[in-house]
């Protein structure tokens, strides 16, 4: 048997079996699955060090590392699939990122020298020989920043452009405007190199291909497999000129973005290639079947975030037959993908139907949705046009960009604002006269200086990036970089720079707390209070009382209160912060996954919580913020916090609501995201789970090797994850609505 | 200002009627079902809860419990405080979704109640109530959007014997329901050990065209945790297999 449903299954399988491989090799990792294929058997990369420190930095050391890294993968090519190319190992392991460096590597003994010189987990990936900021790193520390130096990647490609030149044609215009910018031969010799490395790796497959088709005695497998070369064939110079070309060559490309810098942004799926898809069904070279095929084919590739749906400039409808298929085609795979579906009064209502239906039926974490209206107003707000706005569209964990044009460095700047609150506590104590509001005035204070701290940061990031990491893979799709001979940080049209607050819920259900326990009701004393944080709550009486003051969340509380105050006042901090060159900051609430990381450095709280515990996930509020766990509770809470600028407060939900796949769940649960997104809300990740299937794998994840949870933004394998931090997903978990 | 007594307000139901719902859960109940899931409904007056797993032993009941361990179950509210409560999901009833109003018996506090279905109407909202129907009230069932309704058992003697009451006003309650045409979905919670003869009340229940739909509710034993809470013995019962409640529902009129 060799059909679509059987390779699937097929595919599916070997998924599982990386998955559960990846993990022996790797350890857990608390991270996007990223769709990486285990190492092979004798994988070896000698990195070449181009600074005294020990690590390699800009054109030549970036370039001259990922071609090595790139040349030591062996093609992968899985005679079930229709696409080939997967990918394992990362340049950025080799420069000391402990954050994600796998065991494997760990393991191994140049690594562990390498190491040794290391001063933190950053200190090798920004060359701070020639950008030092110790000036500012005792701020960062004090407020616990995310400082976005030498955060790479977060921006978007315009796949557009890599789809009419093909790999041949960059190299044409790379070759066109060497000859124009005569001085920037170093950045044009770096290109060059970066695109024959990546055609290489496409010369390598179709090489690999060819001993397999001379070996391969199955008509069916044979002749798959004479498609895929010639697939290869015509992408590895020429431009893709049909469906599955198109899919592949993304694929490659998508290997190579992902090794040089973890890029994970992808397009508008359904729009890119749709024009591929009706030509190639009019030539009667493909039909529905191959194109679910194919697409799902991708999805297992790499989970990149697609966007599907929504609105053009004009307000009209974009969803397509394709649009369909798409879901059909992740459903038919139904692994971690990460396929975000923009939601707008003017879209298909069919289509949100089954977006939804799938949701509920797989309990995959799968669709997502974004909200049109929020985010595109929103970021005209920064002065941008709605043309623009539309553009910018969903292609991170929590976050939006205009591909081609913009560098937000979205997700890799921000500021633990329970932090903030903790050293705003240790100055109140100080004073005379104790209170809420004083506590508040001291908060903002602190909370100006770590924005500015942060701002100087991101300067020196964007200022010198393209010296240390200039990100010379997805520069090939990007508008002004090949044309002027600049690195994307250099020539972006678009500085508007992400920043997010990290452990809203902490900071305003503590502030909620004092102001109930401490001033209202008079059941602790200023001093009584302090004594229960600087002992950790050696008293579990006092630490209930606290922890027990009404919650963010629970709607229309002193601490909802709160958390809307604490929003006005972080979103006019951060608008009001200057930014030199055009740049300018969007403020947003969001974590990612570093809340048990961000909660370690936090003390004690006055939320009842204990020091050291993580703080709050992204917009969300505290676990067990109310009995009934009612997601509607939750939705209308974080419709109130967002920021408004066209970043994301994310409605992050793990729910089992006992609801059939049918018409009445998929309405209840349309429901919820439509109302949600009314309220002003700009992105719902819903996780919906099956609480005794959770519950099992979290006692035995190899139970469950299948099971997906959307961590953060991203969707993980849960049996990859930590045990500490498949707890988190556990306690987070509403007991159902 | 009219209030009542409310035994606890859950937002985002989906099981208790269409749409996303509020339930709120008035307390107080005529009727002492021996499988009662929400055994802390039936008393009116306010009852303390005890869950000892979560007591710290701070030795501070008198001051006031933080932990969780005595919980009182009951609270009066005004018509003014639960619609504050109700209101705040109104972005997710749309047209289907609601409030409804639960138990304990409801009617038991028909003043509030009717008081409650008025506040809620002025502000659009869907009002549903679920009801032993052990009362008749026509001036609320007229203004309600939705009538569930119980008819647990149907011989009488047993009815008695498990629930505390006969169940003929409750038929009579159901004909004069039909009389007004009130849409009605009828439920019985499917208890195994007992006769509840399913056939005769699906008999009944198709000739009278005001019942929508008739719905099976297979017994659940969360209520478990509550009577432990309250000091009463477990109610012994167990949950019906799948293979039972495919028998039975074989024998469930569908309205066409």
């Amino acid at each position: 048997m060799y059909s679509y449903a059987s390779r699937l299954k097929a595919m599916r399988d070997t998924k599982i079996a990386h998955t559960l491989a990846k993990r022996k090799q790797n350890g857990y990792t608390d991270l996007d699955d990223f769709g990486t294929v285990p190492i092979s058997e004798g994988y070896f990369v000698e990195p070449w060090y181009n600074s005294t420190n020990g690590s390699f930095y800009g054109y030549d050391g970036m370039c001259e590392n990922f071609c090595r890294v790139l040349d030591a993968h062996e093609p992968y090519i899985d005679p079930n699939e229709m696409l080939c190319g997967r990918w394992r190992d990362m340049l950025v392991n080799y420069r000391g990122d402990l954050h994600y460096m796998p065991d494997w590597l760990k393991k191994n003994p140049k690594t562990q020298e390498f190491m040794k010189s290391a001063t933190n987990q950053w200190s090798k990936r920004w060359d701070e020989q020639r950008f030092p900021y110790d000036h500012l790193k005792p701020l960062q520390e004090k407020y616990n920043i995310t400082t976005g130096i030498d955060g790479d990647a977060h921006f978007a490609c315009d796949y557009r452009i890599g789809f009419e030149l093909g790999f041949g044609g960059l190299l044409k215009k790379i070759d066109k405007y060497r000859a124009i910018n005569l001085d920037k031969r170093e950045f044009y010799d770096a290109e060059e190199r970066t695109v024959e490395a990546i055609i290489s790796f496409v010369q390598r497959h179709i090489d690999k291909l060819e001993t397999m088709i001379a070996k391969e005695e199955n008509r069916a497998v044979r002749n798959n497999l004479i498609e895929m070369k010639q697939t290869c064939e015509n992408i590895r110079y020429n431009a893709p000129s049909t469906f599955q070309e198109a899919c592949q060559w993304t694929a490659f490309f998508n290997c190579a973005s992902r090794i040089y810098t973890r890029d994970g942004a992808g397009f508008q799926l359904d729009g890119l290639l749709y024009p591929y898809y009706e030509r190639d069904v009019k030539a009667g070279i493909l039909d529905d079947e191959k194109a679910k095929f194919l697409i799902a084919n991708l999805l297992l590739i790499d989970p990149h975030y697609y966007q599907i749906s929504g609105v053009d400039e004009n307000d009209k409808d974009m969803t397509n037959h394709l649009s369909y298929l798409i879901l059909e085609a992740a459903d038919s795979i139904n692994i971690a993908t990460n396929l975000t579906v923009r939601v707008h009064e003017n879209c298909d209502k069919e289509f949100m139907k089954k977006a939804v239906y799938y949701l509920l039926k797989n309990k995959n974490g799968w669709p997502r949705f974004c909200n049109d209206k929020a985010l595109a107003e929103g970021y005209m707000r920064n002065g941008i046009d709605k043309k623009t706005a539309r553009e910018r569209i969903a292609v991170g964990c929590n976050w939006m960009c205009v591909p081609g044009k913009e560098f937000p460095m979205n997700d890799t700047v921000k500021v633990n604002v329970a932090k903030v609150l903790d050293e705003a506590l240790k100055d109140l104590r100080k004073e005379e006269i104790r209170s809420t509001e004083r506590l508040f005035e001291i908060y903002e204070e602190h909370l100006k200086k770590a924005v500015e701290v942060t701002a100087e940061g991101v300067n020196l990031h964007i200022d010198h990036a393209w010296e240390v990491t200039p990100e010379l893979v997805m520069n090939l799709m990007m508008k002004n970089t090949l044309e002027r001979g600049e690195d994307i940080s250099q020539c972006a049209e678009l500085y508007t720079v992400g920043i997010d607050g990290a452990g809203l819920a902490v900071v305003a259900d503590s502030f909620g707390a004092l102001q109930t326990r401490v001033e209202e009701e008079k059941l602790l004393t200023w001093d009584e209070m302090y004594e229960a944080l600087d002992s950790d709550f050696a008293d579990e009486r006092t630490r209930l009382i606290l922890n027990s003051a009404p919650k963010y969340c629970q709607g229309g509380t002193i601490s909802d209160e709160w958390a809307k105050r604490l929003t006005e006042s972080w979103v006019r901090i951060v608008k009001a912060q200057s930014m030199p060159e055009g740049r300018q900051f969007i403020p947003g609430w969001f974590s990612w996954s570093r809340t048990i990381e961000y909660g370690s450095k936090v003390g004690a709280t006055p939320n009842g919580r204990r020091s050291g515990a993580p703080i709050s996930h992204g917009a969300n509020p505290n676990p067990h913020f109310r009995t009934d766990g009612a997601p509607t509770a939750q939705a209308n809470g974080i419709a109130s916090v967002q920021c408004g600028y066209g970043n994301t407060a994310p409605l992050q939900i793990e729910f089992d609501p006992k609801l059939a796949a049918d018409e009445k769940g998929v309405d209840t649960v349309l429901r919820l995201i439509e109302s949600h997104f009314n309220q002003g809300g700009t992105l719902i990740n819903i996780n919906i789970l099956d609480s005794e299937k959770l519950l099992e794998a979290n006692e035995n994840p190899d139970l469950h090797p299948d099971l997906v949870v959307r961590v953060t933004g991203f969707t993980a394998y849960f049996a990859s994850l930590s045990p500490q931090f498949r707890q988190l997903v556990v306690d987070r978990f509403l007991q159902g609505i | 200002m009219i209030s009542g007594i409310v035994a606890d307000i859950q937002r985002a139901s989906v099981h208790d009627g269409p749409g996303i719902r509020t339930t709120v859960f008035l307390k107080g109940c005529p009727l002492h079902c021996a499988w009662c899931h929400n055994p802390e409904c039936i008393e009116r007056a306010p009852q303390l809860m005890y869950y000892p797993e979560k007591c710290i032993g701070c030795g501070s009941c008198d001051k006031g419990c933080f932990s969780g361990a005595r919980v009182i179950c009951g609270k009066e509210m005004s018509v003014e405080e639960v619609l504050k409560e109700v209101l705040l999901d109104k972005d997710y009833y749309g047209t289907d979704g609601g409030v409804t109003f639960s138990g304990g018996e409801p009617f038991m506090q028909s003043e509030f109640l009717n008081a409650l279905i008025d506040a809620c109407k002025a502000e659009g909202i869907h009002c549903a109530v679920e009801t032993s129907l052990i009362y008749f009230d026509a001036e609320i069932f007229r203004k309600v959007d939705l009538v569930m309704a119980d008819l647990k058992i149907w011989d009488d003697e047993l009815h008695k014997k498990y629930t505390g009451v006969s169940n003929e006003k409750i038929k009579t309650h159901f004909c004069q329901l039909s009389e007004l045409h009130i849409p009605v979905i009828a439920r019985t919670p499917v208890i195994p050990g007992i006769c509840q003869e399913i056939d005769k009340i699906s008999e009944f229940l198709k000739e009278l065209s005001n019942v929508e739909k008739y719905e099976l509710l297979p017994y659940h034993p969360l209520g478990g945790a509550k009577r432990e809470a309250l000091g009463i013995e477990p109610d012994g019962f167990t949950i019906p297999s799948k293979e039972f409640m495919e028998e039975l529902e074989k024998y469930v009129f569908i309205r066409e």
